[in-house]
Parts: C-alpha cells; sequence; structure tokens
C-alpha cells in the first residue's frame, strides 16, 4: 500500500493494483478490512473520489465486499482470483512488450526461446 | 444545489477578460481552475463570489440570485492573495487582526481550527502583513478559506510562495476538511502537478474562455503522447486532434487528444505514453509559442 504513484497510468487503477497486490503479498488477509477510501485519499493525497474508484472496481470483480456501515474486506477467494486474472493478463501485459521490443532488436525466435531457457524461474 | 454561472462576459475598459463563461459546480467536488498568467482566473473567481459585478450574465446559488443577496454571500468565501502593499492598506494591520476582522465575516468561522492551523504553519501572528513574506501571506490565505467553513470555498493560488513542505501540508488539509465536511473547493493554481490528483474536476480558463470544464480522469485519459519516425506517427494519428507538435531530425513527438471511440493505430511503430494532466494542460493553451 505505501508505493509511490506514477504518472504511467491512472491513479485510480494504481490504487486497485497496489491493493491487489498487498492481498497476494499477504499484507491485507482474507476477510480483513482493507482501509477506507477516505485513508487512501490522505496517504496519496489524492481526490477520495478517486480513491473510491479504484476499491470499486475491487469490489465489481469480488475481489473486495462491503460490510454496510463497516467498511471494505477481502473477499474469501480473492487471493485466487486475482492470481487467475493476472495470469490471463500476463500474455497481453508482459509478453508483447517484450516481443515488440524483441522485433525491434532482430532477435529472433529461436534466441528470445534460448533465452528464456537459460533463465531459471 | 450547485452554483451556476450563464454567459459572464466582463470587460474591463473595453476589453473582454471573461467571454460568455458558463459553470455549473455541484456541491461536494474539488475543482480545479487552471489558466495561463492573465486567462481572467481571478476576475472569474470574484465574480463567482459577487466581489466584482459581471458587465453581463447571471450567477445563481441554489436557485438565488448571488449579488447583493445576504443568504447566498453567506454560503460563499473567496480567500484573495493578500497584498499587504501600501494601497491595499494592510500593511501596517497585524496578521492577528486580519484573521479577527475575517472571523466576523464568516457565522461558521473555526476558532479552534484557526488555532491549530497558526501553530502547524508556525506564524507569527504579531506581525505585521506588511512585514510578512509571500509564503506566510498565502498560509493566512488558506487559514481564512478553511476557517470560514463556507459551503462554496475559493482560493486563489493558494500555494503561492510556499514551500514544498507547506504545500503538502495543506493539500493534506484541504483533503481532510473535504472529506469531513463534504464543502465545495475551488482552487487556481500554476503548481498543476501536485495538485492535478486531488482535482475531481477541472476547469481549464483560456483567453477569458471556459475551454474545457469536466472530470480531471477522463481529460487526461483522453490525451497521450505519441512518438517515433515523423512518417509513422503521422499515419498512426491521423485524422485525430493533434497538439504540440515537437520534431527533430526524422524524429517527431506529438500530443493527440482522442475524441470517444478514436484510437491511436498502434501498429505503427510508434511508443504511445500517457500524459499528466499539466503536460495535457500545455499542449491545449501552450500552442503559440510552439507555431
Amino acid at each position: 500500500m505505501n508505493e509511490r504513484l506514477t504518472e504511467q497510468k491512472s491513479i485510480y487503477l494504481q490504487i486497485s493494483e497496489m491493493i491487489e497486490t498487498d492481498i497476494l503479498r499477504g499484507i491485507l488477509l482474507e476477510e480483513e478490512q482493507v482501509p477506507s477510501t477516505n485513508e487512501l485519499a490522505k496517504l496519496y493525497t489524492i481526490n477520495p473520489a478517486t480513491a473510491a474508484k479504484g476499491v470499486g472496481l475491487l469490489v465489481d470483480e469480488g475481489i473486495l465486499y462491503k460490510r454496510r456501515g463497516i467498511g471494505m474486506f477481502v473477499s474469501s477467494g480473492a487471493r485466487e482470483r486475482i492470481l487467475a486474472k493476472r495470469k490471463a493478463a500476463f500474455a497481453e501485459n508482459h509478453l508483447a512488450p517484450l516481443l515488440a521490443e524483441a522485433r525491434s532488436l532482430g532477435i529472433s525466435r529461436e534466441e528470445l526461446l534460448n533465452m528464456i531457457g537459460e533463465r531459471s524461474i | 444545489m450547485s452554483l451556476i454561472c450563464k454567459d459572464i462576459v466582463k470587460t474591463y475598459s473595453g476589453k473582454d477578460v471573461l467571454q460568455d463563461v458558463s459553470l455549473e459546480l455541484q456541491p461536494g467536488k474539488i475543482y480545479g481552475l487552471i489558466g495561463r498568467n492573465g486567462a481572467g482566473k481571478t476576475t472569474l473567481l470574484s465574480i463567482l463570489t459577487a466581489q466584482n459585478p459581471a458587465t453581463r450574465g447571471e450567477i445563481s446559488l441554489d436557485g438565488q440570485g448571488v449579488w447583493e443577496n445576504r443568504r447566498s454571500l453567506e454560503k460563499l468565501c473567496f480567500s484573495r492573495e493578500l497584498n499587504a502593499n501600501a494601497e491595499s492598506g494592510l500593511a501596517s494591520m497585524k496578521a492577528k487582526e486580519y484573521l479577527r476582522i475575517a472571523a466576523t465575516y464568516y457565522e461558521s468561522w473555526d476558532r479552534d481550527m484557526e488555532a491549530r492551523l497558526v501553530s502547524l504553519f508556525e506564524l507569527n501572528v504579531k506581525k505585521k502583513l506588511g512585514k510578512m513574506s509571500k509564503g506566510m501571506l498565502s498560509m493566512i490565505t488558506i487559514i481564512v478559506a478553511l476557517c470560514s467553513k463556507a459551503p462554496y470555498t475559493f482560493l486563489d493560488e493558494p500555494v503561492a510562495g510556499l514551500d514544498v513542505v507547506a504545500r503538502e501540508q495543506f493539500y493534506k488539509l484541504l483533503l481532510e476538511e473535504y472529506t469531513e465536511s463534504g464543502r465545495t473547493f475551488v482552487v487556481s493554481t500554476h503548481i498543476i502537478e501536485e495538485a492535478a490528483d486531488l482535482l475531481e474536476e477541472v476547469i481549464i480558463l483560456h483567453q477569458g474562455k471556459v475551454l474545457l470544464s469536466g472530470e480531471t480522469q477522463s481529460f487526461v485519459d483522453s490525451a497521450c503522447h505519441v512518438s517515433g519516425k515523423a512518417e509513422e506517427v503521422d499515419a498512426a494519428v491521423a485524422g485525430l486532434e493533434v497538439r504540440h507538435v515537437e520534431t527533430m531530425g526524422r524524429s517527431k513527438g506529438v500530443t493527440v487528444f482522442l475524441e470517444p471511440g478514436q484510437k491511436i493505430d498502434e501498429s505503427r511503430d510508434v511508443s504511445v505514453q500517457p500524459v499528466s494532466l499539466q503536460r495535457a494542460f500545455v499542449a491545449l493553451c501552450g500552442e503559440e509559442e510552439h507555431k
């Protein structure tokens, strides 16, 4: 939650990704309350509406849920859901730019596969 | 429940400072008013708060005219930039006295908050305004704005002259007061980069006209920077609204504003990057210098 915001992406997306990352890292646990939008707004000095939009995205995806009058909580199964989502987006988010860079450097498919083969995951 | 101005025109000695300005300020939002020097920001703020009459046009709060209307005026606070020079007659006034006068203007003036902010900013209120630095005078205008508790509060360049620590204190204070009270704030600023994330809505004033008024996020999302080999860039942005063109040899960079549904042709060999509110503003209002 204490990462710095960048200009490379919409703030509300960064807020929702930071909450997700905290869930993946076990900083936020399932069935635990997440900071309120006002707390997030103050921490990042951003408009509370922006923080609410980021949190709202996660509610729509079932990663967070609202307990009336109390606040937002991490859903059970949230960690699995985030993993599945990030895996599904992995090719688009990470492979596409890798391949684009390889193409402009003239790296062949074989060379690229070799490079990957030489590294342990 | 909003502050509405319709077709405002302000003419000073034959020159239109504001031309057909129409805005609706909704309750419970933080608005940013940005524009270059001389764009008419201060004039607009003073007209919206009935401190200055418009040449033409109307301003109403919750359906009631604002001009000489006590009930409406009580809900408005315009904390002007303080100018403690000889003409203003404020030079020999102590900060303490200035704040005491401000307190009598606003029914809901918050004395506790006043004391808290004076000590937070480490202000010596026994000092005369004429002896204060620009930053200290900004602190006083911030104190007046926040402590007024007015439902519609307008701040003109509140961070001018403040050091970076005091500026961050101000942004946090503004957010704190906003989240606790739900008041509406309109903040004019030249330090766009720092305030951008605070502003739910942005109003861009350019040469006396409203160039844009809307959600900050959608405005920023509509703009992007495209760069690469000139021909590739031209092909990628063909038919789009292109601003702020910079070239160097064969290379070219442009800022593009996309209408809903428009897209950049990313099959071209170009880099597409997001732009900040500040860059988008410069692309929109800084054209002349680049022609």
